[in-house]
């Protein structure tokens, strides 16, 4: 199970969608996906490039939103 | 057997889905219009779905059916949310996936249909206690290939 999914079960706060990339290239192309996977955070207001563990995408979420 | 799951991966499945516990929903959203892979998708979660009583498949066309597709924030063809229980009520916890789920996705979503069956998301309790606290709302988007 993807680790965002994991979160979206875990919290109705979180939602998360695991996209085809190459199916979707327009949306691959405007988060500039350039290798896989690739989390992007609310829009793009964060990003996070690779598999990365747990503790690396909830630092990379809380930095997303504390830079609002 | 279907035209996606051999004999093989049906009988890895089916183990997989002995740790079923409680419903779940798949809604597959597909449109008529411009679609490459709306028909396999289809065809293939029919395929996942036959494989246990504890699973129940519905398809969305999404072209006729817009109260749906709104209420699942669904903005592209095919889509798959997957759905569970919670008090015995049909809870939607914002799963989604974008495109055919084939190859390391297909992985992904097996895993979670058996997570969210058993309302077992297998995080640490400080995350868990983090997105608790969470005040406002965070989108994933993930984004994969199939090898």
């Amino acid at each position: 199970m993807v680790l965002a999914h994991k979160m979206a079960l875990a919290s109705s706060m979180v939602t998360a969608d695991a996209i085809e990339a190459t199916e979707f290239p327009e949306l691959s192309e405007k988060y500039r996906v350039s290798g896989v996977p690739h989390t992007v955070i609310n829009q793009g207001a964060g990003n996070m490039i690779g598999a990365a563990p747990e503790e690396m995408l909830v630092e990379e979420i809380k930095r997303t939103l504390n830079q609002k | 057997m279907g035209n996606f799951l051999d004999d093989n991966i049906t009988k890895q499945i089916k183990e997989v889905f002995s740790n079923l516990e409680n419903q779940v929903e798949i809604l597959v959203f597909t449109s008529k219009n411009d679609c490459e892979f709306c028909d396999d998708t289809t065809e293939l979660l029919k395929e996942v779905c036959e494989l246990s009583p504890k699973l129940k498949y519905q398809g969305v066309d999404i072209d006729s059916e817009g109260s749906l597709v709104k209420q699942y924030h669904i903005s592209r063809t095919p889509a798959i949310a997957v759905l569970g229980q919670v008090d015995g009520k049909m809870t939607d916890f914002g799963i989604r996936f974008s495109g055919i789920p084939a190859g390391h996705e297909f992985s992904a979503l097996i895993h979670s249909i058996v997570s969210v069956s058993r309302q077992d998301a297998g995080i640490s309790q400080e995350t868990q206690a983090y997105l608790d606290s969470l005040k406002s709302p965070i989108h994933l988007e993930i984004f994969t290939t199939p090898t």
